[in-house]
């Protein structure tokens, strides 16, 4: 029992490291723009396909990583730059919006699910040699997740605090009429976190198939769950709150799957979530109540 | 005042036309197209029982309307879309029935939808041959229910009496928390026991989930020799790639419900060819010694391999194929022999054309089954799946066949369980 214990705190990490990826593209986009982008799910399957293609093509592994990213970056700011800003300038507001995302998002499923013909398809990406570290077990590929999972944490919390870019995007995330007022280019900020939180969301749909090895067209819909409670729990706008939030949820599944069964697991997960959210309501509500104005 | 009670008229003789145009479901028109319905969920998450409706309607269709269709007419499908919900089913059924008025008989319905569908159309006297496994079927009073697959349980402990048949003495469960799945476990553990089997480990997982690493590594932990499984193909990839990634991999089992491309595509994908080669089984329903039937489907099936999920020798000897191929056929002479498609003439008849017995010509073919009521003679239907013994509760099932499954190629059968063995088990 212990053994399975420390082993699922290994298995936690690989877990939260998918999840942290995902979470930390969604809260950025939602902090900033204030829309709650159902879409995101759609846009993971779509990066992850295109990886899918990039296999098929035999091309390699770097490759296929860039087709992932740079279809979920450029799916992302088309759809924010034109369906998501149209219904914006019609006056839509922070329900209208979901709604209309939760749309693109059925579009996007369906869509691809009739692309592939409605078939499901292996993923055969290298997962490299298994490892042995006393009780913990890992893959080269789960090692090279969670490193990548550190490297965006890293490279967003760059951005955010030490570039003129970052700082810029949070003025506009805190006050977004100020921020224009004091001429702060917001149009550009849009712009970019629009890219990122694509990009974030393609490398996602990547990783999850890297790990469950096959792909179908609901994947990112069958993991955005994880990755919005994610995102709320750690406080929407919260790069560093949604990489602790998906620590916590992928530790909380893997000891749940571990200890009590792998069918309680995702129960747990969301019993945290409500738990937090009853203890800290503001977490969610808070912020879109004090920035109700959509900025897409 | 005046007006209310107009429209409460008028709204009373749309509802009597409504009914009057509803009543005929269960008698089918004497003129047309004769209607079957095939009860599928052709969406949600159960969608892909589709390919299975697929492999088993276009075929037998084709067999009948080839030989000239029943009593001269041609047999229409209706596809009913249960969307994966029981509640969702009746109201699809409903609709259904109201704007067919050539319905005469029921393929299905399936696991999710019998609850809901089974009352109401044998209120309507439709007989249905239905592809629900659940006990609750094995002693119904249901009168026009027929079914010629093995209740669940059946197929749970043939797989449990296979494995002490390898010598097993240690194996763990593997199934997914989605009703479809978790038919045949009940089966298994019982089964497992019975024949005095450990069961070291049972694993429920709820589906396409990022991972079940520590599911797999408490699984390995256990030491079981094989392990017996059901659930949607990615959720076994993921669990069985990643058992693979842990540790060695032992023997699969997998249970009626998994022979399918869209089981197997990921498995593949996810332990490697030559893993699911060599340590990949499924007990399956139907008949495992060739009698002439067998060639029939398989011809049927080449002949609408265009209408069928690729790669198309997965319906080939495919067994769950030729006992709802089976279902028609049987069907559709129960109505030739009745000289009738209405439910309530031909019910009885179904029993009449697949029970053997002296003087009866035994056919293999719905043309020579046809031809020989044409005759004037009686008949025993035996079919793809074997004979079709259908007991005072209406249900039928055979031996269960041991097969592997090489790539692109028909399964091989490695092994029987006879009907006999599953019922000594039961005592």
């Amino acid at each position: 029992m212990g053994e399975l214990a420390v082993q699922a705190i290994g298995f936690g990490i690989v877990t939260a490291a998918l999840i942290a990826i995902g979470a930390m593209g969604f809260t950025l986009q939602f902090g900033l723009t204030n829309v709650l982008n159902i879409s995101y799910g759609g846009v993971m399957t779509a990066g992850a396909f295109a990886a899918l293609i990039a296999e098929e093509w035999h091309l390699p592994v770097a490759i296929a990583v860039v087709f992932a990213i740079a279809t979920g970056a450029l799916l992302t700011w088309l759809l924010g730059r034109t369906l998501f800003a149209f219904y914006a300038r019609r006056g839509a507001g922070l329900f209208e919006m979901v709604m209309v995302t939760l749309a693109v998002s059925l579009i996007l499923q369906y869509g691809i699910d009739a692309a592939a013909r409605e078939q499901i398809y292996r993923f055969s990406f290298p997962q490299g040699t298994s490892l042995h570290w006393g009780w913990f077990t890992v893959t080269v590929t789960q090692l090279a997740l969670v490193a990548v999972a550190a490297a965006v944490f890293a490279g967003i919390e760059m951005l955010l605090r030490r570039t003129r870019l970052g700082k810029a995007l949070r003025a506009m995330a805190d006050q977004p009429r100020l921020a224009r007022t004091c001429g702060i280019p917001t149009g550009k900020i849009v712009n970019v976190v629009w890219l990122i939180s694509g990009a974030l969301a393609g490398l996602t749909g990547l990783a999850y198939v890297i790990n469950s090895l096959t792909i179908d067209a609901s994947v990112g819909t069958e993991f955005l769950p994880l990755v919005l409670a994610a995102a709320i729990l750690g406080r929407a706008g919260s790069t560093r709150g949604a990489v602790l939030a998906a620590l916590l949820l992928g530790l909380v599944t893997e000891e749940v799957s571990a200890l009590g069964g792998a069918a309680y697991a995702t129960v747990a997960g969301f019993g945290i979530l409500a738990i937090v959210l009853a203890t800290r309501p503001a977490a969610l509500a808070g912020q879109a109540a004090a920035k109700p104005e959509i900025t897409v | 005042m005046k007006k209310s009670i107009h429209l409460a008229l008028a709204v009373s003789g749309v509802l009597t036309l409504a009914a009057c145009a509803s009543s005929g479901s269960g008698s089918g028109s004497s003129s047309g197209p004769v209607g079957l319905v095939q009860v599928a969920a052709y969406t949600g998450d159960q969608a892909f029982e589709a390919q299975f409706a697929d492999s088993i309607d276009f075929p037998a269709l084709y067999a009948v309307n080839k030989a000239g269709g029943i009593l001269g007419r041609q047999v229409s499908l209706i596809q009913m879309d249960t969307r994966s919900d029981p509640a969702d089913a009746l109201l699809a059924m409903d609709k259904t029935l109201a704007t067919n008025s050539d319905v005469s008989g029921i393929l299905g319905p399936d696991s999710t939808s019998a609850a809901t569908l089974v009352p109401l159309l044998n209120s309507k006297k439709l007989p249905m041959m239905i592809a629900a496994g659940e006990a609750a079927y094995d002693r119904s009073a249901y009168s026009y229910l027929w079914r010629d697959v093995p209740p669940d349980p059946a197929n749970g402990e043939a797989i449990a009496l296979w494995a002490k048949r390898q010598g097993y003495t240690r194996v763990a469960t593997v199934f997914g928390t989605d009703p479809g799945s978790q038919g045949d476990l009940p089966g298994v553990v019982t089964g497992v026991k019975a024949v005095g089997i450990s069961l070291v480990d049972q694993e429920n997982l709820t589906p396409d989930q990022p991972s079940y690493r520590s599911a797999a590594q408490r699984l390995l932990a256990a030491k079981p020799q094989a392990i017996i499984t059901e659930s949607d193909g990615p959720t076994a990839a993921t669990f069985f790639g990643e058992l693979t990634q842990l540790g060695s991999i032992v023997p699969i089992i997998g249970t009626s419900g998994t022979p399918s491309t869209s089981y197997f595509t990921p498995l593949r994908g996810a332990i490697g060819d030559a893993n699911f080669n060599k340590y990949f089984r499924a007990v399956v329903v139907g008949n495992p010694v060739a009698n002439p039937a067998v060639p029939a489907f398989n011809a049927a099936v080449l002949a609408v391999q265009g209408k069928l999920a690729k790669p198309v020798s997965q319906w080939e000897n495919n067994s769950f194929s030729e006992s709802g191929y089976d279902a028609v056929i049987v069907l559709a002479l129960a109505m030739d022999a009745a000289k009738s498609t209405d439910g309530s003439v031909y019910n009885t008849y179904i029993m009449q054309v697949t029970a053997p017995g002296p003087g009866k010509q035994v056919v293999y073919t719905y043309a020579a089954g046809m031809a020989a009521l044409a005759a004037g003679h009686q008949i025993q239907y035996i079919g793809a799946s074997g004979p079709i013994l259908f007991n005072a509760f209406h249900n039928s099932f055979g031996a269960q066949a041991v097969e592997e499954f090489p790539a692109n190629a028909p399964a091989v059968v490695v092994g029987t369980i006879s009907q006999a063995a599953v019922q000594a088990l039961n005592g």
